[in-house]
């Protein structure tokens, strides 16, 4: 399958390419509209980039295989990120992974055979305050994990809902 | 003038100098791997690290700060440095391994941590004998390593490209590989994947390393993840010797190291030569061994009723010499060649000028479309502008053809001249065709005589290049009549110098029965009674340099002196792109 950006995607490079004196700084933003719009920057994807911008197919392969956000591969339309970090290992976080692998069906690194999710088992997301926590698809934090929340998180998703960001307030100290 | 001190020696320095590449100039050593003197510096692989420092200077009088003991002041720098990407400053004081306890330090942890997941399959890995890793663990590393874990695994053997394997595990992330096709070759087929402990150089994907100068990377790689396809696993470095050549596959003259065992080339290597080919050489040239090694012509051949037969040397210039005496001088053609070096033609037409025949003609191997602006140039003959030096007359296609349907004998000097279709075989048919040549070819094919002459590699004989560089090449492989123990010229290896009679050139095959051209000249001077005496190139060196004024004031010593003589040459006959 040849893929192609639209219109909106090119007018957007542009735009992109516009920011910086060079062209070779687009490169990350570029696999963003990428990824954006096919899911994923599979190596024809790279190469579609590559070619937009005019740089080396390497380089943009090699930008793109530095960061583990962009997907090399076909992923789930939502890709579930459960840390297992230390942090999130001591409150629960593989009680949440493996509560996810049975509801699903599939195992760590795998995508559901409908392709709605793949799951996924990762290092510390930064989150340690509010562990055990996972990310939907680079974007969201569901924070403090139980297995009701996993399983409500999971019926959100498929029905196409929205998510919303989470705040949660820092303890305050009352003694200082 | 600006001054820096180094290990407490003051050196004065002009200009902008990188410190690690100054060290360097002077003699010393700092261990390095990623730094290369043609490209930038990343500084990725930190073994280069030095202390740095700076002398104090009071800003009211500009002078040396000094403490109370009368010592001047250094403010250090808060870390260690790396000296590849340290530019010299006036009043720098640097402190390497071989003073500083810190430095040394620092490299060999550096080492134990480079070594941490680097293979320990030296035994049968190709780079091990000239492999910085290798050494410089050897010389600056630890003693074991720490680390007990399992390492971590990367792809092996993985065919980047035609002429390129990857060995991903070894990869020590120099980049200097992925630098070189950005900066040097241009190609930016190289990138490093992944990150971390998993990274290694690749192509992009589906895409091959097909770049015409890929092979660089395998002598740049400072360990053994890039190795050459068609020399993987064929020779130990140390079992070969090295032999500084020319080129002669192009007219660039390439500058090169031939890599010899057992009377065979078993590869070709770039040679540093700043006012040529700086460190590096195209694919092309390397596949040049084959022509010493293979096809070549052993023994003068000579045609009976039509079918070749070996013949002995006697018979080969007895033969030509009787040809020549039987033929009317204006029927024949000499043609000289700018595939054979300098002393070649000249040692032909000094022969044919004493016998007053024909002066020698020549006509140049160009092919459009070879030449790429780098280091390969349409000129395909290493010495086609020696030729013109040397008051050859240059003839095209038509006009050599022309001169050939008058003769009734034609001498051709190493030129295959029905090979690059100059001639053909029909028009040639009803001649008497004596060729000099080192390998078979259709032109052999078709002569009635052939008489063997020597390589590039076997004889020290100097070509130039489309630029007008004089360059020569030294004897790299013995033939039947030379001895490497007796030739004092000839390059001693390892095995030459502590093995003993087996270890080494014992395949008496390997030695091709061939002669120097000068010497086939001696003979046949002598059968026709004319006093020429040729010893070897370095002879007729001097001589061209006292006769030919185009030559005036090059001679073996001053070439190997100067890396090559530049000579003046007309500008239209400069082919160079």
């Amino acid at each position: 399958m040849a893929y192609e950006f639209t219109k909106e995607d090119l007018q957007e490079i542009e735009t992109i390419k516009a920011k910086y004196p060079e062209v070779m700084p687009a490169t990350l933003p570029t696999l963003w509209v990428a990824q954006r719009r096919f899911g994923h920057v599979e190596p024809e994807v790279q190469r579609l980039v590559a070619e937009t911008l005019g740089l080396p197919e390497a380089h943009v392969h090699g930008v793109a295989n530095f960061y583990t956000q962009y997907y090399k591969e076909k992923k789930g339309k939502h890709v579930l990120d459960v840390c297992t970090c230390l942090s999130c290992q001591l409150c629960g976080g593989y009680e949440i992974l493996h509560h996810l692998e049975e509801k699903l069906g599939i195992k760590a690194g795998e995508t559901t055979e409908d392709g709605t999710f793949t799951l996924n088992q990762v290092e510390c997301l930064g989150a340690c305050g509010y562990a055990p926590m996972l990310q939907v698809t680079n974007d969201k934090y569901v924070n403090h994990l139980t297995k009701e929340k996993a399983d409500e998180l999971v019926e959100k998703l498929k029905s196409g809902e929205e998510l919303e960001y989470e705040q949660i307030k820092m303890p305050q100290h009352k003694n200082i | 003038m600006p001054e820096i001190f180094i290990d407490g020696h003051r050196y004065e320095f002009e200009g902008e100098h990188k410190v690690l590449q100054f060290i360097q100039d002077l003699g010393k050593e700092v261990p390095f791997f990623c730094y290369h003197p043609s490209m930038t510096a990343p500084a990725n692989c930190r073994q280069c690290m030095v202390k740095a420092g700076q002398y104090m200077k009071s800003r009211e009088t500009g002078e040396y700060e000094v403490d109370e003991n009368g010592d001047r002041v250094i403010r250090w720098f808060p870390k260690l440095q790396t000296s590849c990407n340290l530019m010299a400053a006036d009043g720098m004081v640097i402190l390497t391994q071989e003073t500083d306890e810190q430095v040394k330090r620092a490299q060999k942890d550096n080492l134990e941590l480079i070594l941490i997941n680097h293979p320990l399959d030296c035994p049968i890995c190709d780079q091990a004998g000239e492999c910085p890793l290798q050494i410089q663990t050897y010389k600056y590393g630890p003693e074991g390593s720490r680390f007990e874990v399992k390492k971590v695994h990367k792809p092996k053997r993985v065919q980047l490209g035609p002429r390129v394997v990857l060995d991903a595990e070894r990869c020590i992330n120099c980049t200097r590989c992925t630098r070189f096709t950005q900066e040097i070759s241009k190609t930016h087929q190289l990138t490093i994947t992944s990150r971390g402990d998993k990274n290694y150089p690749t192509t992009a994907p589906g895409r091959e390393f097909d770049d015409p100068y890929s092979l660089n990377t395998v002598d740049i790689c400072p360990v053994g993840a890039l190795t050459s396809a068609d020399f993987r696993f064929k020779a130990r470095v140390w079992e070969m010797n090295q032999t500084p050549s020319i080129d002669i596959t192009n007219g660039k003259g390439t500058n090169i190291d031939l890599w010899t065992r057992d009377n065979l080339i078993l590869r070709v290597t770039p040679r540093f030569n700043s006012e040529v080919n700086d460190h590096w050489m195209p694919d092309a040239g390397r596949e040049a061994y084959k022509i010493f090694n293979e096809n070549r012509i052993s023994r003068p051949q000579q045609k009976l009723d039509g079918e070749k037969v070996l013949s002995s040397w006697n018979n080969a210039i007895a033969t030509l010499g009787e040809q020549i005496e039987d033929t009317d001088n204006a029927k024949i053609v000499v043609i000289a060649s700018p595939h054979a070096s300098v002393e070649e033609n000249y040692a032909l037409s000094k022969y044919t000028n004493l016998l007053r025949l024909n002066a020698p003609v020549f006509t140049s191997h160009i092919e459009e479309g070879t030449g790429d602006g780098f280091l390969l140039s349409d000129d395909v003959a290493p010495n086609t502008n020696g030729c013109r030096l040397l008051g050859f007359k240059e003839l095209d296609k038509s006009a050599i053809s022309k001169e050939i349907q008058k003769a009734e004998l034609v001498i051709i000097l190493n030129d295959n001249l029905v090979d690059r279709s100059v001639v053909s075989a029909d028009q040639l048919k009803d001649k008497f065709v004596a060729v000099f040549a080192t390998n078979n070819s259709e032109t052999a094919e078709i002569a009635d005589l052939v008489i063997p002459i020597t390589t590039a590699a076997e004889h020290a004989a100097s070509y130039v290049n489309v630029d007008g560089r004089i360059q020569r090449t030294y004897r790299a492989k013995e033939t039947k009549y030379t001895n490497r123990r007796i030739d004092l010229e000839m390059s001693e290896g390892r095995l030459d110098r502590y093995g003993t009679n087996f270890d080494n050139w014992v395949t008496e095959d390997n030695k091709i029965d061939c002669m120097p051209m000068w010497e086939i000249v001696n003979n046949l001077a002598d059968a026709a009674g004319l006093d020429i005496n040729f010893k070897d190139g370095r002879e007729i060196m001097d001589e061209i340099a006292s006769s030919v004024s185009n030559f005036s004031g090059v001679s073996f010593a001053a070439m190997d002196e100067q890396a090559g003589i530049q000579l003046s040459i007309k500008k239209e006959t400069s082919t160079s792109k």
